[in-house]
């Protein structure tokens, strides 16, 4: 992801906004990192430049 | 594989597992955009394009060319890496989230242009589906608009009339079948539940056994 997606994307349990932490970065694409809820404190993965942003309850479910 | 029997309770995580193992074989069976969806964009602009639902990315890359940045939303990471393979392929340029349509982790009023087309049968229950049309009323800009598309009784394949829960199999090459569950919507109760939601309809139409509504968020007064 870009870091001008911050300006479209939120937490999806309270809507507020979302803090980028960013491990991993190539030129401007943001490949690994984390985006936490300034509200709740929620901490969503970004995974090969893919923000996972499944409400919590739902990243963990397996798949069958 | 699923041991789910027929008319078992679907859920959310049947679905998107499913996706995550047809994703490739899927991905390559949906190359081209619907044309409803192309007319749908015709004409269109706007600041920001959300695809609901974007599989492979086929329509998100229209949203990428009537708006100035559009983003790709879908529950399945595997079918993400196949939107994410295909924008690299053919210089797309948009973004992916991986998210929930009855959750969608999108700012409320920023979006002018979206499409969620035939994702919102996968959603297992009335109340998650009529959710899925709140949060697009929410992250819809005031003025803008939305194409919300559902298989429908009136495709040749169904015979019933009223709206049901059932499941179509997704057929991978070796000739293993995957169950994928669906609700097959009557016009009317499509009718009725974006008009339940927070939007409201603007034009209905009948196409190749898909309801097609064209919706903006309701107005009120």
């Amino acid at each position: 992801m870009k870091e001008n997606l911050m300006d479209i994307i939120c937490c999806p349990l309270d809507k507020h906004d979302l803090e980028l932490d960013v491990t991993e970065r190539d030129d401007e694409e943001i490949l690994a990192g984390t985006l936490t809820c300034t509200e709740c404190g929620e901490t969503y993965p970004i995974e090969d430049g893919i923000p996972n942003l499944l409400p919590p309850d739902m990243r963990d479910e397996a798949p069958a | 594989m699923s041991d789910d029997e027929p008319g078992s309770v679907p859920d959310t995580a049947s679905v998107r597992a499913t996706y995550d193992r047809i994703a490739d074989h899927f991905s390559k069976t949906r190359e081209y955009p619907w044309p409803e969806v192309e007319d749908f964009l015709d004409g269109r602009s706007g600041t920001v394009g959300l695809d609901i639902g974007c599989g492979n990315g086929r329509h998100t890359e229209l949203l990428a060319e009537c708006c100035e940045r559009a983003v790709g939303v879908d529950l399945s990471r595997g079918i993400l890496e196949t939107a994410s393979d295909r924008a690299a392929d053919r210089g797309g340029s948009y973004a992916l989230a991986q998210g929930d349509a009855s959750r969608l982790p999108v700012r409320d009023g920023v979006v002018d242009v979206a499409v969620y087309v035939a994702t919102l049968p996968h959603l297992p229950t009335r109340e998650t589906r009529v959710a899925s049309l709140d949060e697009l009323a929410r992250v819809l800009s005031p003025d803008g608009r939305a194409l919300v598309s559902a298989w429908s009784t009136e495709h040749d394949r169904f015979d019933r009339t009223e709206g049901f829960d059932t499941t179509v199999e997704w057929t991978l090459p070796g000739g293993e079948a995957v169950d994928r569950f669906y609700h097959i919507y009557d016009p009317d109760e499509f009718r009725a539940d974006v008009a339940a939601s927070g939007l409201e309809l603007g034009s209905f139409e009948l196409s190749s056994g898909n309801c097609y509504g064209v919706v903006r968020v309701e107005q009120s007064g």
